[in-house]
């Protein structure tokens, strides 16, 4: 008994130093430093002075971090419909008897391997380029003037353009998910459906939709949490109109290239807990509205 | 005869039913592999060759890429990122599978504690964790090493990679160790002989998830690791485009950006199977 118990801490004591270390002592500290005025990450705990809320009122006062929790919201929003609509329609076409199923399977998921920075800058580099980018050569020899000369990197497009790469580089891994829970559907279901002969659709809304609900959820709650941490991009599409929570946090935290006067890391932290607070809300409410269709077997 | 041409006839209108599933795949395949292909072949092409829209109409150009990887220091940034990613990997797994097999095997005091922890820190976004790591690596005097980034891989690493493992061993039948248990083998010894072999597949698996995830990692790297002499792929990737962008060397982006996800993509290609397997079965990143 004695060596039992010896070796369930041997077993279990580095996973749960690293956790503490990294999880949640960290996490303590940064709800801690949100409440307080610190002008740095590096600022020593006796220089910190209490504001209660202080700092999260004055971000809500900040234009800047208003606008990037907008941004936030649209993208949330609207490249989340699109992710969603597009996985789930690829997840269709895909678990349908349909030849090189694999082959699509792996090519819609590839761009989930390559580095969020490199996606961007695929994007950004070639495809939107206004003289030998694929959309302006692609759609001149389609014949649609309109969209060949449409800037896509101008300032007022540059969010849509954004979202374009977003939803391109998301699509695979929600295929992915809603593959998987189109497969533990039991056969029989589809089955008994042709039998009774069932159309495409009505097979979706009937049986395809209800009993992946669940996956939904966890999908909608996933794509969330990437969206508050949606970074990489917004670096590389710069601008005000892509500017996000995650940007401004970090660089209240580190200042940006051309000024460090507006570092704040109060600021920051509060920046991070309300991100924190907006993912756990969403997903209790999610968890709450969508619940899962139990079927037994 | 008769029912061997009805069975025809019918599989000509499944296909037409299948037809719209073929289109979409078809163009979004098609896309992606036209828009990488001619990424590659914009590397190896001059600036004017891309300009012009004649990519690889003078040979190959491969001084984009010795300019790359030596003048802007893209060979170093892959050895970072290698450095970051191969020793995290590793410890991970020495770390994590470990206390998988503990977590679904022993019942202890505080099992089921550890176990709703590792759920939370799942979905812990990493702008929580940052600011006091921040602090902590300053005040150690860390901040000039890659240990620091070895280390937040490893340890960010430890929840997904336990709770991947954990729906292993719960599938593995407890014959082996009773077995083991009766030959006088001890529970820690028992592990590292007997379950940690037979865990090799999902070790794999969920290494390969870890790999390409800390290799494209960015957030961390960039708050971590931006010195010259640290910088990993992603992060090296940003400062060589921004430097790029004011002398013009367009082919010379193109190859910096094939540098960077040449090596997740050729892995991908090889281990596609595994990884596809992987992220239907249900164990998909959180």
């Amino acid at each position: 008994m004695k060596q039992t118990k010896r070796s369930i801490i041997t077993f279990m004591l580095p996973a749960v130093v690293l956790m503490v270390v990294i999880f949640l002592y960290p996490t303590l500290r940064t709800i801690a430093m949100s409440l307080f005025k610190v002008k740095s990450v590096t600022t020593p705990l006796m220089d910190w002075k209490f504001v209660g809320f202080g700092n999260f009122f004055k971000l809500f006062k900040t234009p800047l971090f208003v606008r990037s929790m907008v941004n936030i919201l649209k993208i949330w929003i609207y490249n989340g419909i699109a992710t969603m609509v597009l996985s789930m329609l690829f997840a269709l076409a895909f678990t349908k008897d349909i030849r090189f199923k694999k082959f699509f399977r792996t090519i819609v998921y590839l761009p989930n391997v390559i580095a969020a920075i490199a996606v961007g800058y695929m994007w950004l580099l070639y495809v939107y380029n206004s003289r030998f980018g694929l959309f302006t050569t692609m759609f001149a020899k389609l014949g649609l003037k309109y969209l060949a000369d449409y800037q896509w990197l101008n300032s007022d497009h540059m969010f849509f353009s954004m979202c374009i790469a977003n939803v391109f580089g998301n699509v695979g891994y929600f295929m992915m998910m809603f593959i998987a829970g189109i497969e533990k559907i039991p056969q029989d279901y589809f089955e008994a459906a042709s039998l009774e002969g069932i159309t495409g659709f009505q097979r979706f809304r009937h049986i395809i939709f209800p009993l992946t609900k669940g996956v939904l959820r966890t999908a909608i709650v996933l794509w969330t949490t990437r969206t508050m941490g949606f970074f990489a991009l917004s670096q590389v599409f710069s601008g005000v109109n892509t500017y996000t929570p995650m940007l401004f946090t970090y660089q209240t935290l580190f200042g940006t290239e051309v000024a460090s006067e507006s570092v704040n890391a109060g600021m920051a932290a509060a920046a991070a807990v309300l991100m924190t607070v907006i993912v756990v809300i969403v997903s209790m409410i999610l968890n709450h509205a969508i619940k899962d269709d139990n079927y037994e077997i | 005869m008769k029912n061997n041409k009805r069975k025809s006839d019918f599989r000509w209108r499944k296909e037409i039913t299948l037809l719209p599933s073929y289109i979409i795949g078809i163009i979004w395949a098609f896309f992606t592999i036209f828009m990488i292909g001619w990424i590659i072949a914009a590397s190896l092409s001059s600036t004017k060759e891309v300009f012009t829209g004649n990519v690889l109409s003078t040979g190959l150009h491969f001084e984009n890429y010795t300019k790359a990887f030596f003048r802007n220091k893209a060979l170093m940034n892959l050895l970072n990122s290698v450095i970051y990613t191969v020793p995290s990997c590793i410890l991970t797994i020495i770390v994590s599978a470990p206390a998988a097999y503990c977590l679904t095997r022993f019942k202890f005091k505080f099992n089921g504690l550890i176990k709703k922890s590792i759920i939370t820190a799942l979905g812990i976004p990493g702008i929580m964790i940052v600011m006091p790591l921040f602090s902590i690596v300053s005040t150690l005097k860390l901040s000039g090493t890659h240990l620091t980034l070895i280390f937040i891989y490893t340890a960010t690493s430890v929840p997904y990679t336990t709770f991947f493992l954990m729906a292993f061993f719960q599938g593995i039948s407890d014959v082996y160790e009773e077995a083991a248990a009766i030959d006088g083998c001890g529970p820690i010894q028992c592990f590292w002989r007997i379950m940690f072999p037979l865990a090799q597949p999902a070790i794999m698996t969920v290494t390969i998830f870890n790999f390409i995830s800390r290799w494209n990692e960015y957030f961390m790297a960039l708050i971590f690791a931006n010195k010259s002499e640290l910088r990993p792929v992603g992060v090296g990737l940003y400062q060589t485009v921004q430097s790029m962008m004011q002398s013009g060397d367009w082919a010379g982006m193109f190859a910096s950006v094939v540098i960077v996800f040449m090596p997740t993509v050729i892995i991908y290609l090889f281990l596609s199977d595994k990884i596809v397997a992987g992220v239907t079965s249900g164990g998909v990143k959180g």
